[in-house]
């Protein structure tokens, strides 16, 4: 009997359908993949299964039994838990706390039993293997990744018979990554049913046992993973062929440099790097996780701490804070990784998120103009196909690739033409992936110049027109033209590490 | 065909290497910086005794603590509230129309009988508890500010003390104010009850309840999604609130020995003060109730130090002012110091 049976499920938001008459079965003791575009239904329909948001209509059988938690406990009680996309932890309390929190052991003066804590934590962490966590650490002195990790731990110390992985790989450097596969096989070998959603097709290949794909909110097939080829899937997941997911790589470089860095160090995260970036030009940042990406981005863009010379279109440039940085046409404008918490302010709209930097571009005689801003807005919403009810739509309501067009479209209207694109596609469906690459190519044509980093090695290859390879801190490498591949990049990023 | 489940050899996941080495020995540096406002505001305190000490004879003795712990109580128990609420990253400015008409209740219905003495404190100790946990309800139901709403309670509640005793006035019996003086192995009640509140907070903070307040304050959304109601927090963290501001009105009739209808809105700033004296976030998540009672003996003691500097007492809150923001300088430096650490 299937442990889960979900039948005429609908839920609406407003104006918006999120989910319509979508329908899903899964059994104990399999890895079901659920796929769809962002705003496809999934993020609803799991944050109904996981108790955060209540259906309209449609029913929800677990065990044959109705199911229909009214909060996050009530699901929890049933045996079903939830790892966000978007983290449930708490950043003032530590690994532990986090883990077990309002389930802690306690002593018979109702505390929190410390010792046992520990115990309890040190002995989860080893069962499954988990990478080395400290449990005393502090949440919010870890790193995305790291965070992620202790979310799988927090859903997994529930002892779930239903364990929902939302995009819990999209966050982690490769190794990590491998071990999540891992582990969700293993609790599938446990009984347990784990509902698995990723972007990464090799993944869902790699564990799922079948596949349920959603488009528009409702459910359009159910597959086993073997029997079914990758075409077909992301067919029926955008609706239509997607001829092809990379744009054409035509070379739109200029000789002028945009942005030249010369010995550019912070630290020991960063050492002497040295890169020039043209005009026209998509410039690859590759590497593994964690040899100096995230700070060169961070520094470039003013928000750490740097030393070296740094010239942007010719001219030296001391870049203090991020405002200095954005600074007119000649400034450089980020999309940062972690868009919910850097990018965009998720109960603000969609308008103000776009035009809150560019407030000044409205401004006449110290007042703003509504008609100019609502123009702008216009324009860039239709530029960049945002899916919103209306401007005023908030941010956080939109689906993920949406808040990243939101995004692409504040840091355009700084009018800044040298880019820095930090993971852009991190946690966006196919389609949108598809549109954001063609938007860079374009841009390129435009004379905008590109720095792009991304964790999905394929997207350095079919998309930049020169990788630079990073490793300790330093450039390792600079790959161009037919010597870019997946090997040569790795090859370049490991070659030291492996021989230390 | 699919392969069954059965049939899929299934790989134990191993462990992936070390993450990363910064994970490795224990963060002193990164501790001390948590731990900085704290620990500025103990140096502050530390400072001000050691002035005061060189002044005024008889600064470091038994008495002198007594007498300084009496005068900074009300205080503290307004602040320990207020902490309560700060850590939930709300704000409770009804504690001033709270203490207004706690003092007045009692100086107009205590008499000499004890029993009816027994039962108004308790009167007025659920009157707080339920006028605070009303507050909780309206900011979660309504889905208010608590600045607003808790704005609003206090002029309510100070109108209604003004019209129970609309002058300063009333008695309380005077075996009640001897409460006040009470002493025990050479300390004095107030002094107890310090001891007391140290070792409530001590408790209360490694409750479920005591961590989910502070998580809540550190992430609401966080806290909904791991499955905290939030009204039940804001009901029991405001009503937590209300209930220290009762008991503050009581023990300040036993240094008053009267009621006063506007006495209350000399507690409601600094209390807030004296929490972010020491170092308890207005952001939520973040403070301890040491710090804050550290801040409530800075800001006392700065009055004494006042008065035995022979300027004029206008400098009191001149001087408050500087401790406060340097206080919040030294915090806001630190947890730059520490945010820059982390990246």
């Amino acid at each position: 009997m299937d442990l889960v049976t979900v039948k005429g499920l609908s839920k609406r938001y407003g104006g918006i359908v999120a989910l319509s008459e979508a329908t899903f079965s899964a059994r104990a003791g399999e890895v079901h993949a659920l796929l769809g575009e962002n705003g496809a239904g999934k993020s609803t329909f799991i944050q109904i299964l996981s108790g955060a948001v209540r259906h309209d209509g449609g029913s929800i059988l677990v065990d044959g039994q109705d199911y229909r938690p009214a909060n996050p406990d009530a699901a929890q009680a049933r045996g079903i838990a939830a790892v966000f996309q978007e983290l449930s932890l708490i950043p003032d309390l530590s690994v532990e706390q986090n883990i077990w929190f309002r389930h802690e052991p306690r002593t018979f003066l109702r505390t929190v039993n410390r010792t046992e804590m520990r115990r309890k934590t040190l002995a989860l962490l080893d069962k499954y293997n988990f990478p080395s966590l400290r449990p005393e650490q502090e949440l919010r002195r870890l790193t995305l990744a790291e965070r992620q990790i202790v979310e799988i731990a927090k859903g997994l110390a529930k002892d779930p018979r239903i364990l929902i992985l939302d995009e819990a790989t999209s966050a982690l450097p490769a190794r990590e990554a491998e071990w999540l596969l891992k582990l969700t096989r293993q609790l599938a070998a446990e009984g347990r049913l784990v509902i698995f959603i990723s972007h990464r097709m090799a993944e869902v290949r790699a564990i799922a046992d079948r596949l349920t794909i959603f488009r528009n909110g409702s459910t359009i097939a159910v597959h086993e993973a073997n029997a079914v080829s990758d075409n077909e899937i992301v067919t029926q997941m955008i609706g239509r062929h997607l001829d092809r997911l990379y744009p054409e790589r035509i070379a739109t470089a200029t000789d002028r440099i945009a942005l030249s860095v010369k010995g550019f160090s912070s630290g020991s995260r960063l050492s002497g790097v040295d890169f020039a970036l043209r005009e026209g030009e998509v410039l690859g940042v590759g590497g593994l996780q964690g040899h100096g990406q995230r700070e060169l981005f961070q520094s470039l863009f003013g928000a750490s701490k740097a030393s070296g010379t740094v010239e942007l279109w010719g001219k030296p440039v001391s870049i203090g804070n991020p405002r200095q940085a954005l600074t007119g046409k000649d400034g450089i404008a980020l999309v940062p990784e972690d868009r919910r918490g850097q990018g965009l302010l998720l109960t603000k709209s969609v308008r103000e998120n776009l035009t809150l930097s560019v407030i000044k571009r409205f401004t006449e005689n110290g007042l703003l103009s509504r008609q100019k801003e609502a123009a702008l807005v216009k324009e860039m919403v239709d530029f960049l196909r945002i899916k919103a009810g209306t401007p005023e739509q908030l941010a956080g309501t939109l689906s993920g690739g949406n808040q990243q067009k939101v995004i692409f479209g504040k840091m355009l209207l700084t009018q800044a033409r040298v880019l820095l694109l930090y993971d852009p596609t991190r946690g966006v469906d196919v389609g949108t992936k598809g549109e954001i690459f063609q938007l860079m190519r374009d841009l390129a044509a435009k004379g905008y110049a590109i720095l792009f980093h991304s964790s999905d090695m394929p997207e350095l290859v079919h998309v930049a027109d020169r990788v630079l390879v990073m490793r300790n801190g330093g450039i390792a490498a600079t790959l161009e033209g037919d010597r870019i591949s997946e090997a040569s990049i790795l090859r370049a990023a490991m070659l030291e590490s492996e021989a230390a | 065909m699919v392969m069954s489940v059965a049939e899929r050899p299934v790989e134990m996941a191993q462990r992936p290497a070390e993450m990363k080495p910064a994970w490795q020995g224990i963060d002193w540096r990164g501790r001390a910086l948590d731990r900085a406002p704290f620990l500025v505001a103990c140096l502050m305190l530390a400072l001000i005794v050691a002035i005061y000490g060189s002044l005024q004879s008889g600064v470091f003795s038994l008495d002198e603590i007594n007498l300084d712990t009496a005068a900074a109580m009300t205080l503290m128990l307004a602040a320990t509230g207020q902490t309560i609420v700060l850590v939930r990253g709300g704000i409770d400015l009804s504690i001033g129309g709270m203490i207004s008409l706690g003092t007045v209740i009692a100086a107009t219905r205590f008499t000499d009988d004890p029993s009816t003495v027994a039962m108004w404190t308790l009167v007025i100790l659920a009157l707080g508890f339920l006028i605070g946990a009303f507050n909780g309800l309206l900011i979660s139901l309504l889905k208010l500010q608590p600045f607003l709403v808790t704005l609003a309670t206090w002029s309510i509640l100070n109108g209604v003390a003004m019209i129970i005793l609309p002058t300063d006035g009333g008695s309380v019996p005077g075996w009640w104010v001897g409460f006040g003086y009470a002493q025990l192995f050479g300390l004095t009640s107030p002094v107890w009850m310090l001891l007391a509140l140290l070792l409530f907070w001590w408790w209360f903070r490694a409750t479920r309840v005591g961590v989910t307040i502070q998580a809540t304050g550190s992430n609401e959304k966080s806290a909904f999604l791991s499955g905290v109601s939030i009204t039940r927090v804001n009901v029991i963290t405001y009503g937590l609130s209300g209930l220290f501001a009762a008991g503050a009105a009581l023990y300040l009739t036993t240094q008053t020995g009267a009621g006063s209808p506007t006495i209350g809105k000399d507690y409601i700033l600094p209390s807030v003060a004296a929490a972010v004296i020491g170092g308890v976030s207005l952001f939520g998540g973040r403070g301890h109730l040491a710090g804050t009672l550290i801040g409530a003996f800075v800001l006392t003691l700065i009055g004494n130090l006042v008065f035995v500097l022979h300027v004029s007492s206008y400098w009191q809150p001149v001087a408050s002012g500087v401790i406060l923001l340097l206080s919040v300088l030294a915090s806001s430096v630190a947890e730059k110091a520490a945010r820059n650490r982390v990246q």
